[in-house]
């Protein structure tokens, strides 16, 4: 799949720009259904951006739940302390698990990706053993409920509207971080993903941007984290299991791992399909597995990236300019050899 | 006293049971360059088949194990040979699609069982008591079983030809297919000896501890944590690994109770990986 | 030759550098001097530990002994970026470049890792068109030919801009006639940066162009040093290669 520096990120841009319209939802309607499958999008969608940030070094960072957990918690326990503020929370919920990224980077970024796959699985479970073991900061297995909703200038955001409404603006903070982090990086992050040692040897200190992508994964993490107490005005342990990190690398597998439009597509697409399946939530489990398992063996860019080789294939048929606007970009299969 | 003793014989046990899972989960890696995300996947279809034979079927329980076990080879072996070989060595494809794998394996076994805990139930109970000892003799029957198969599986591996083949697809790919070794009929049946050895673990120990649909995915954590710790790809190192933690684990639960246990065992693969990053026995780790 | 104005004074240094790997030992008391500017060859026969005296130098792994030293600054032991960084960039023998990447995009990261930003113009297009890179800017660049990409990889090396250059078998696997480029790549390098020049090659022929000065290394010791016409032509030397022909 040949890369193209502008493509990409003209459907990142469109990754963003697909989430404004979301802010007519609470406007348009007031179906509970409809506020519950925008919430679950949105908020899967923020935590599959963060496995995508990663992804773009061939990392597969299983953090994605503990750090969202951290997020949550921390928001909680700054609104249990006092204040509620949106912006205080928000900050709290990114900084938080940023603070906890350095550490825990500085310790499996240097060795082998194989070893990051392995220790960030590992590190879901402690976290939720330690949530377990620490009642009186986390509540523990009850988790922190009754938590007021977070405010604006004074006022609760309490309302079912207001309450999706600070899902979606988080949701697009936390998109345009990822843009901004993926978009300043790109070229050192597609250059480790593809050859780490050649980067290495140009100069590229691999770890030094191995840790920028952590630590910003585990910021856009803790985002949805909050979102997703936020919603429930809870922090709770089970919303943070370390399977549910599955769902996360499902949806940017089956979307498209090569740029933020395929965390949305997939997104959309799988968390409306298991929504339909609701009463049978196994049967939504096998489809999600065939789904991986076609995406590895017959469409590795995912939906997005099969939807561009089609369109590269009709725009070559047609012997025109297929996506790109630029007279002086080529197609690989445009060109006649 | 007594009671320091008896959970070190259960430890023994729990470590066996860890280091066929483990070894097998090495071998894939090790030799394939395969995260087998599925494995969990296997060994528990490997209690739900010996369970079908021997509890719905009738057959004797020696029996079902024994066809458990070679038909979570098979299933391995069939899907690697269909499914997995292409993608050998990539890390994350390979990853994806046992996930995959796993998952549509979950399913089915919740489409012909149900979601509810199977009542498998352990052929021989009672215990043996000496002197204040204490020890099942299904943990007992266990760890025997286990320790022969690792003893196979050592054979298999150090002492025989294809063994010997195995371990040089693991050491240099490229040299050894020089060398005439074919990949292609090694791979497909080293998945196969891999699961089976999940397999027959499971038929082993789910009737002491749980038979349900969703009992692989602490395994593959188990076996994660297990391998981190002896080292990527050394069957020595997880298999040390696997006691250090079979051990550990029936201590604290013993002693100390509940998640801290669990706790404590992670806190000690982190410090360990701290002090030596590329775990017990393993090779050097690149920097990056 | 006029070194460029922004290369600092200094030489790359390798001190008794060895390398052993458990019992295995790849090489032992290694000590050559490439002075700044100035090209140096090492050739031997397979297996002498040509390859891994390189990967020592660059960082990719760490000598079990011994020094390497850039200008007054000792870099044994440092990271491969690290050292890339510090003006001491590789080359590989098999073909590396990003290959699903453009020709274009492949030149813009190797600009863009660059520790040293600023500097002369080092007319790459020109080299580009040279070449035959040009025409094929908006290619990936695992389409190219061969030949190409290893040239590719040269420049994206030479875009770094290197203080010194180690060169692994720059011409293994290219044509006769497109081996002169590396003669036209080492000059511009020299040219517009100084740059000194370490070349492991097996071609006797663009060695004995390209090197005024040379290390045999046979064995993982070094067998003799000097100029080519004299090294090439001792009994001690000329054994070593007995049975080894040359590279077409």
């Amino acid at each position: 799949m040949q890369l193209n520096r502008r493509r990409e990120l003209s459907l990142d841009l469109w990754a963003v720009l697909l989430l404004f319209p979301l802010i007519a939802v609470p406007f348009l309607t007031n179906n509970s259904l409809v506020y519950s499958l925008t919430h679950q999008v949105v908020i899967g969608l923020v935590a599959t951006l963060g496995v995508y940030i990663m992804l773009r070094m061939d990392l597969l960072a299983f953090t994605v739940p503990a750090f969202m957990a951290i997020g949550g918690y921390a928001a909680a326990i700054v609104t249990k302390s006092g204040s509620s503020n949106l912006l205080l929370l928000m900050a709290a919920a990114f900084v938080v698990p940023a603070l906890f990224a350095i550490p825990l980077g500085a310790l499996v970024l240097r060795l082998k990706g194989t070893y990051f796959i392995f220790i960030t699985y590992i590190f879901n479970e402690i976290l939720q053993l330690l949530i377990f073991e620490t009642p009186t900061l986390t509540g523990g297995s009850d988790g922190i409920a009754g938590l007021p909703p977070a405010a604006m200038f004074g006022i609760e955001l309490s309302s079912p509207r207001m309450l999706l409404l600070v899902t979606i603006t988080v949701g697009i903070v936390a998109a345009l971080a990822t843009l901004a982090v993926t978009h300043r990086f790109r070229p050192e992050f597609s250059s480790i993903e593809e050859n780490e040692t050649l980067a290495q040897s140009l100069g590229v200190a691999v770890w030094k941007y191995r840790s920028i992508g952590f630590i910003a994964s585990a910021g856009v993490s803790g985002l949805a984290g909050f979102a997703l107490v936020n919603q429930l005005s809870t922090a709770h342990p089970s919303s943070f299991a370390s399977f549910s990190a599955i769902n996360y690398i499902a949806y940017v597998f089956v979307g498209g791992r090569r740029t933020m439009l395929g965390p949305v597509v997939g997104t959309v697409l799988l968390v409306s399909m298991s929504n339909a399946f609701s009463s049978q939530a196994q049967y939504s489990s096998a489809l999600f597995g065939l789904l991986l398992i076609a995406v590895v063996t017959i469409a590795p860019g995912g939906l997005v990236g099969t939807g561009q080789r089609l369109v590269a294939a009709l725009g070559s048929r047609f012997r025109g300019k297929a996506l790109a606007s630029e007279p002086n970009k080529t197609h690989a299969n445009g060109e006649h050899v | 006293m007594e009671s320091i003793i008896s959970t070190g014989l259960i430890g023994l046990s729990l470590g066996t049971q860890y280091a066929l899972i483990s070894i097998g989960f090495t071998l894939i890696f090790g030799i394939l360059g395969v995260i087998n995300f599925a494995h969990g996947g296997f060994y528990i279809l490997g209690g739900y088949v010996a369970f079908t034979l021997s509890h719905t079927l009738g057959l004797p329980y020696v029996a079902a194990v024994v066809i458990a076990t070679l038909a979570t080879g098979v299933l391995g072996y069939v899907i690697e040979f269909v499914l997995v070989d292409k993608h050998v060595n990539d890390h994350i494809a390979t990853m994806i699609l046992t996930l995959g794998i796993y998952l549509v394996m979950t399913t089915g076994i919740i489409g012909v069982y149900g979601p509810e805990p199977a009542e498998f139930t352990f052929p021989v109970s009672g215990a043996w008591r000496s002197g204040g000892v204490y020890m099942p003799y299904s943990n007992l029957i266990v760890f025997v079983v286990c320790t022969l198969a690792i003893a196979g599986v050592y054979y298999l591996i150090f002492k025989t030809r294809y063994g010997i083949a195995l371990r040089a697809m693991a050491d240099d790919r490229a040299v050894a297919t020089a060398q005439g070794i074919r990949p292609s009929r090694m791979f497909p049946l080293a998945f196969g000896i891999a699961t089976s050895l999940a397999g027959l673990t499971g038929a082993l120990v789910t009737p002491i501890l749980a038979l349900e649909p969703h009992g692989g995915e602490a395994v593959v954590t188990k076996a994660f944590i297990i391998v981190i710790l002896g080292g990527l790809g050394s069957v020595g190192g997880a298999t040390v690994a696997a006691f250090i933690v079979g051990m550990v684990e029936s201590y604290t639960s013993v002693y100390f109770g509940g998640s801290k246990g669990a706790l404590a065992l992670f806190v000690l693969v982190l410090v360990i990986l701290l002090v030596r990053p590329s775990g017990l026995m393993g090779r050097e780790t690149r920097k990056a | 030759m006029k070194p460029a104005l922004n290369t600092a004074s200094g030489s790359l240094r390798v001190e008794a550098l060895a390398k052993h790997f458990g019992g295995l030992k790849v090489f032992d008391g290694i000590s050559f001097t490439v002075p700044p500017g100035e090209v140096l060859g090492v050739i031997g026969p397979n297996g002498a530990g040509k390859t891994t005296l390189i990967n020592v130098m660059c960082g990719m792994l760490a000598p079990t002994s011994g020094r390497v030293v850039l200008g007054d600054h000792d870099i044994t032991g440092k990271s491969f970026h690290a050292i890339s960084q510090l003006g001491v960039v590789r080359s590989f023998q098999q073909t590396n470049t990003f290959r699903s990447a453009s020709v274009e995009e492949n030149l813009f990261r190797a600009e863009r890792f660059s520790a040293a930003r600023r500097g002369p113009d080092l007319g790459l297009p020109a080299l580009l068109e040279e070449f035959g890179l040009a025409r094929h800017l908006h290619e990936p660049s695992d389409k190219l030919p061969y030949g190409l990409q290893k040239m590719l990889g040269l420049v994206m090396v030479l875009a770094v801009r290197p203080r010194f250059l180690l060169l692994d078998e720059p011409v293994a696997g290219l044509e006769r006639r497109e081996r002169t480029q590396l003669d036209r790549f080492v000059e511009h390098a020299r040219e517009k940066l100084g740059c000194g020049v370490l070349i492991v090659e097996h071609d006797m022929e663009l060695v004995r162009r390209l090197c005024p000065q040379i290390v045999v290394l046979e064995a993982g010791r070094l067998l003799a040093s000097g100029a080519p016409d004299e090294v090439l032509s001792r009994r001690d030397v000329i054994d070593a290669y007995l049975g080894a022909t040359e590279e077409e």
